[in-house]
């Protein structure tokens, strides 16, 4: 569990919104796409918690937090890995070839069940806003970042507050 | 039965109406509230309504609002199917008049429970 | 390497004897899947290799880790319904009847796994007959330690309240810790959880009004089904309840019980002089 550590820091700071790193640690962060992907993807299929390299064709997904904290959670994967992401997703519903479009749509839904129980661990009440994908938002300093092994291909997790650093372009 | 999916993510859509026809459901599916309640006024008035919380044009809050503000629907049981986790939420959708709430992820046995205790499992499923 | 056939062997005779469970041959896969994680936790690649370490030198650390692994915790809230809603329907209101004022009522969970068996009493106790609750103590045991402290704890992943758990409920006993959610302290207070093997014998409890010996039994031979329905029946008051779970019945195993319906749910009760 994570908590607000009551330090000098924070008082002196007490205008300014908390930072994600104080808000939630890696642990709860791995667990909650552990979770997603034990229920989602299949039963067994675990996530290692070690940095690989994203390919250059990454693709990312993201959900903004808009409440006492601000920010978005982002998913990002290499293209192939979000294409079999969308097929066990699908599992036998998946059709034989599977669209650009439901590719996308099964990165953002993963983004929108992780970033929903992120949200729920952060102070709140705050709303959660609609998947969005594309490349990246670039992260500032206030982030959380976990990077993980899904068979071998690597993805990331980050939550970037909005304070610190511009999120869109 | 009948069971009207609301999910504004295709994907998600296809994975809740496949759990629900493998129990034996003829589901229909929408993309966001209002085409959720266009299939009402249709005159297609489904046993269950599985619904997500955010979603374009009305949202799942809405959706299940203006379902209890009619008294033709009265027989339509709501379940959110969301990612919203917030416990106060939770609360919300209850308090706007629906029965049950599924947090995302969620695995098909936990689909079977609800509907258990909703009373809407089927007969012919064998548990 | 895989499992070998004597590694097999031995865990298959080390889970029988420590826990009665029978592991059928053909059951490699889950011994190989189960132990996985314990052998690489302690640096060790493959499963065989653990096994025989232990074999060559045996810790009854390594032992226990081995029988609890092999045992499927698998649980939910509400579990089939119908031998909880008869609880408040039929069997508190029966036993309320026929026992003192003052008198106190106690409910064994037997196999509680997680904790979702006897939270489920205590919540359903808790909204459809509070004036009772306080004369209400709730038991639950496991062989599993980590099972036991996990019910102990009260807390749950949102995979598990997803389970079965009537939305109204979680959101009335329930509060959010982190990732997972944490049953009300008053709940927590009803329920005692310890560690008790089923197929020892058993520590002095009860005795109890009520007991849920579910999906359990299931594990077991014939003779541990026996012994094991005869020394929950010497616990148990002349009067009680026992609920099985839905495969698991006493009919052709021990003809001491009655089986009783109550609404769509079958209870067994002990026959007198028996
Ligand atoms: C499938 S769970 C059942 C949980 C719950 N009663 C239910 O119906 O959902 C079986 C439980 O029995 C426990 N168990 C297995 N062998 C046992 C034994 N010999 N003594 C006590 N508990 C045992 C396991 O640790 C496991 O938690």
């Amino acid at each position: 569990m994570t908590e607000l550590h009551d330090t000098g820091e924070r008082r002196r700071t007490s205008d300014t919104p908390p930072s994600i790193t104080d808000l939630i640690d890696e642990e709860t962060v791995r667990s909650i796409v552990q979770e997603a992907w034990s229920a989602l993807i299949g039963e067994d299929e675990l996530l290692v918690p070690l940095p690989g390299g994203l390919p250059e064709n990454a693709v990312s997904s993201w959900v903004h937090v808009a409440g006492p904290w601000n920010g978005i959670v982002v998913l990002t994967c290499g293209r192939s890995t979000a294409e079999q992401l969308s097929r066990e997703l699908l599992k036998e519903h998946a059709p034989p070839v599977i669209e650009d479009e439901d590719i996308e749509d099964a990165l953002g839904e993963l983004a929108n069940v992780v970033g929903g129980n992120v949200k729920a661990v952060l102070p709140g009440p705050s709303a959660l806003g609609l998947p969005e994908v594309g490349s990246a938002p670039v992260a500032g300093s206030d982030t959380r970042r976990v990077d993980l092994l899904w068979r071998g291909q690597s993805l990331t997790i980050s939550v970037q507050g909005s304070a610190g650093a511009p999120l869109d372009q | 039965m009948r069971a009207l999916v609301i999910d504004d993510s295709r994907v998600m859509r296809r994975i809740v109406a496949g759990i629900l026809e493998d129990l034996g459901y003829e589901v229909q599916q929408a993309g966001h509230g209002r085409e959720g309640l266009d299939v009402l006024n249709g005159g297609w008035v489904p046993e269950l309504a599985c619904v997500d919380w955010n979603m374009p044009v009305m949202d799942g809050l809405q959706f299940v609002s203006a379902v209890r503000s009619n008294p033709a629907w009265r027989q339509v049981t709501i379940m959110m199917v969301t990612s919203e986790s917030e416990h106060g939420q939770i609360v919300r959708a209850l308090a706007a008049g629906a029965h049950e709430y599924v947090i995302k992820p969620f695995t098909a046995d936990a689909i079977r429970d609800k509907l258990a205790l909703l009373g809407l499992l089927p007969e012919e499923v064998v548990l | 390497m895989t499992l070998t056939a004597t590694s097999f062997d031995w865990v298959r005779a080390l889970v029988h004897r420590e826990s009665a469970i029978v592991l059928q041959p053909g059951k490699e896969y889950l011994v190989e899947a189960r132990l996985l994680p314990i052998a690489r936790q302690r640096g060790i690649a493959d499963v065989s290799t653990f096994v025989e370490s232990v074999r060559s030198r045996p810790d009854t650390d390594s032992m226990r880790c081995i029988v609890e692994a092999l045992t499927t915790n698998e649980t939910s809230w509400f579990r089939d319904g119908d031998p909880f809603t008869a609880l408040t329907s039929t069997v508190m209101p029966a036993l309320l009847a026929a026992r003192g004022p003052n008198e106190r009522l106690q409910i064994w969970s037997a196999a509680c796994s997680s904790g979702q068996e006897a939270y489920t009493i205590a919540m359903l106790l808790v909204d459809s007959m509070p004036s009772a609750t306080t004369r209400v103590s709730i038991t639950a045991t496991d062989l599993s330690r980590e099972m036991v402290a996990r019910t102990k704890a009260g807390r749950f992943s949102q995979l598990e309240v997803n389970r079965g758990l009537p939305a109204p409920m979680l959101v009335r006993h329930f509060t959010r810790a982190g990732n997972e959610w944490e049953v009300a302290p008053a709940l927590r207070r009803m329920v005692t959880a310890t560690e008790c093997n089923l197929a020892a014998p058993l520590p002095r409890m009860g005795p109890f009004d009520v007991v849920y010996l579910r999906n359990v039994l299931i594990y077991f031979d014939l003779p541990t089904k026996q012994v094991i329905l005869r020394r929950v029946r010497e616990l148990m008051r002349p009067d009680g309840w026992l609920f099985l779970g839905a495969a698991e019945t006493t009919l052709g195993v021990d003809d001491s019980w009655e089986r009783v319906v109550v609404g769509r749910s079958s209870a067994y009760r002990p026959i007198k002089g028996k």
